[in-house]
């Protein structure tokens, strides 16, 4: 399938990379998408949650959507968050399904996986882990997760037919997939699709 | 793509301005893009 891409799918990984890794560093930096507290805000998370959570869980969150709006978790549920960067979902996840509960992250970047693990600790978590892949290759196991949620990660990903198969792979039969993710109502020219900035900024 | 991947269930939320009075604000509205939820169940 990769042949078939309009642009060069190593460059859009590493502009991606780019872009999140400054999110991760310079929170308070200044983006073309929101982040932080007043994204939470603005995509209707439970704010009493947020509230009691440490800058450092939510500074860094970039989401799109809010993948809980549909269907909260249920207690004890394990739960994969497909590019969890600095955390954020994984910890709203870990409150819902409580501590007999599981969720793993996984990010590509090494900035985010140390920012989240150190938030994790701080927050008292014994029941998240972060690990480092792509969506492309999950490190983890065949039918492991009852959930799989992400936000705003796929719409990154050059080859999202590889990322869908991976997602199914991961989930048990009967499990869920909720996510949040971005579409576009008009149709985008073959010229923005190539222009790698369009992906990221 | 959900349903070529064999998800069964799928709902869609209403749209969120995700990117509204942010940087990226005229390029959003250029192709009318929001944010969405998606839900959708693994058949078994």
């Amino acid at each position: 399938m990769s042949k078939e891409l309009a642009f060069n799918p190593v460059v859009l990984r590493e502009e991606v990379k780019s872009k999140y890794r400054d999110v991760a560093i310079n929170p308070s930096g200044e983006y073309h998408f929101h982040t932080g507290r007043p994204l939470a805000r603005r995509l209707g998370y439970d704010s009493a949650l947020v509230d009691s959570m440490p800058d450092a869980a939510v500074e860094s969150f970039a989401g799109v959507a809010n993948p809980f709006s549909l269907r909260s978790l249920e207690r004890g549920e394990k739960v994969l968050d497909t590019g969890s960067g600095g955390g954020f979902d994984c910890f709203v996840a870990a409150h819902q399904v409580g501590p007999q509960g599981k969720v793993i992250g996984v990010d590509l970047l090494p900035e985010m996986l140390e920012k989240a693990r150190k938030t994790a600790e701080s927050m008292g978590l014994k029941n998240v882990e972060f690990r480092e892949g792509l969506l492309e290759e999950i490190p983890v196991e065949d039918g492991w997760a009852d959930v799989v949620i992400s936000n705003g990660v796929i719409n990154l990903c050059a080859d999202k037919k590889r990322v869908f198969s991976e997602l199914w792979r991961v989930l048990r039969p009967g499990g869920r997939l909720q996510f949040g993710d971005i579409a576009n109502g008009k149709p985008v020219p073959e010229s923005a699709i190539r222009n790698i900035d369009l992906w990221t900024a | 793509m959900l349903v070529d991947t064999g998800f069964v269930d799928i709902q869609i939320s209403q749209p969120h301005d995700t990117f509204g009075e942010a940087r990226g604000e005229k390029k959003a509205r250029l192709f009318d893009v929001y944010g969405y939820t998606f839900l959708a169940r693994k058949l078994g």
